[in-house]
């Protein structure tokens, strides 16, 4: 049978030239764990702006002079946009009510208001795929033009700043994610091309004696799999060991890393990745065999 | 089982083989001799695709090599048992494995490869060196382990060249008479030497070259 005989062929291989191998592997392991490393800010960003659509509300400012119908036709306005999800009233007394409880411990602020200064409000939800920047913007527009509509504030900025922020990680992540893959595969490239040309000579008269390509490239294929996976493995091993140590033990003393999320089932594929990675750049480095 | 019409090699303009026709029928065992670089081993390799004609049409047991796919070539070669001049011996692996390495190569289970090794290695009298490396045999004894190999799978068709290059009068009898006996089983021979001796009065065929031509053709 081919397989098992291509795999101890491999297997006496991988361990007859250990030192390039463990090198290789190595090589590929601190390459995973730096692109997993890195990965880790770009989800956590993801996170955050996948739970801004439910945090996200837009508050319109209503004319003090709006009666209660007046204020039920604005509702009615707004509420024939697609982008509204939902829309809740707030009258400037529950407004100050809500305020005077956000700043209870500087209640000097309200001392000698004798009139509420606050107008009446909409807090406006958006459906989940109307929250970006741009189209929350041209709602804000024409929302501002209703009547009875005197200021709309949804933190502008904070969104934008937001969104540009995870398109940009995501840019960088991806580009970086795409020349560690290219280094990671010309690693394996490299390793199983050395492997291939060392073992020419014998590679050749498996070819006279009537091997077929499939019987010459199976073990090299192996060892590209194995160095990859090995390599994803450790790095795997690594990140583990580091999500370990800085998240979870230093977690006390810098509180910021109890809130990292770690895109643990992502990192189980690491393995896998390693592999794919390690088969790709063996298909490389062997070309084309010819006769 | 071997036809060539009107075949002509060159390397780098040198011609290394002119307008060659000969045919070897089923069976036979033929020998091509001829000084070093009159184109015995060009001819054997174009008969294993090794190489390929520049000119010129080759036959090998049925197969047309101009026609062959890429892919089928390991099919024609596992038809054809060669002794390689330089030996062509994996140094990494025993006696037996070098053997095996043919049968591996042919799919075939554990058991079978065991019996035919070991049967083919008998017949060149090295059974008890079949855990032995290459490494540590003499010249005689690697090139009957070459034997062995060519042989294991049965061929139909045996290819060899300079099989009794450097070898004393003695081994070099012994290696002729294990080819005389794998002829008499039915198995065509094509033996590429400069040695006269090992031809001179058997009766055979034998094609002389001379600068790549064929110069003559005639039985011994």
């Amino acid at each position: 049978m081919t397989v098992p005989y291509s795999l101890r062929l491999s297997l006496q291989r991988l361990f007859g030239e250990i030192w390039i191998n463990l090198l290789s592997i190595l090589t590929i392991a601190a390459g995973l764990f730096i692109v997993s490393l890195s990965f880790i800010p770009v989800y956590n960003l993801d996170v955050v702006a996948k739970k801004l659509p439910d945090k996200f509300s837009m508050i319109v400012y209503l004319d003090n002079s709006l009666n209660r119908n007046d204020i039920n036709q604005v509702v009615n306005s707004l509420k024939k946009n697609k982008e509204v999800n939902s829309i809740r009233y707030i009258s400037k007394d529950e407004a100050l009510k809500e305020l005077k409880s956000t700043l209870r411990d500087s209640t000097f602020i309200f001392e000698g208001l004798d009139e509420n200064p606050l107008p009446d409000s909409l807090e406006i939800k958006l459906r989940r795929d109307a929250v970006d920047p741009n189209a929350v913007r041209e709602f804000s527009e024409k929302a501002a033009r209703i009547d009875g509509i005197t200021e709309i504030n949804y933190g502008e900025k904070f969104l934008s700043t937001i969104y540009y922020l995870k398109v940009g990680l995501q840019t960088l992540g991806t580009i970086f994610i795409i020349i560690m893959s290219a280094g990671i595969i010309f690693v394996c490239y490299s390793t199983v091309k050395i492997l291939f040309y060392r073992r020419k000579e014998e590679i050749e008269t498996f070819k006279l004696l009537g091997a077929s390509k499939g019987f010459i490239r199976t073990p090299f294929l192996i060892e590209g799999a194995f160095i990859g996976g090995s390599g994803g493995t450790l790095s795997l091993i690594g990140i583990y060991l580091f999500s370990y140590i800085v998240f979870f033990r230093l977690a006390d003393k810098v509180p910021i890393f109890k809130s990292v999320a770690i895109p643990e089932n992502l990192f189980l594929s690491l393995p896998l990745v390693g592999i794919l990675l390690g088969i790709t750049g063996a298909v490389i480095a062997l070309g084309r065999l010819k006769y | 089982m071997i036809e060539f019409f009107d075949v002509t090699k060159e390397y780098n303009n040198q011609t290394a083989l002119r307008n060659i026709t000969f045919s070897i029928e089923k069976g036979e065992m033929v020998f091509v001799t001829g000084t070093s670089g009159s184109g015995k081993t060009t001819l054997l390799k174009l008969i294993y695709l090794a190489e390929k004609p520049d000119k010129g049409e080759i036959s090998v047991a049925g197969w047309e090599t101009e026609k062959l796919k890429e892919s089928s070539i390991p099919l024609l070669r596992r038809n054809v048992g060669i002794v390689f001049q330089d030996f062509r011996l994996l140094n990494n692996r025993n006696v037996f494995e070098n053997v095996a390495l043919v049968l591996r190569i042919r799919n075939m289970n554990e058991k079978d490869i065991r019996t035919k090794v070991y049967h083919s290695l008998k017949t060149v009298n090295l059974r008890h060196k079949s855990d032995s490396v290459p490494e540590a045999l003499s010249g005689g004894e690697q090139q009957r382990v070459v034997i062995a190999r060519a042989i294991v799978a049965e061929p139909t068709l045996l290819l060899a060249d300079e099989p009794t290059g450097n070898l004393d009068v003695d081994t070099a009898a012994g290696i002729m008479r294990i080819f005389n006996e794998i002829n008499a089983k039915g198995t065509t021979v094509l033996i590429a030497t400069h040695n006269r001796e090992l031809f001179k009065n058997t009766g055979r065929r034998v094609l002389r070259l001379d600068s790549g031509n064929l110069v003559g053709e005639e039985a011994e």
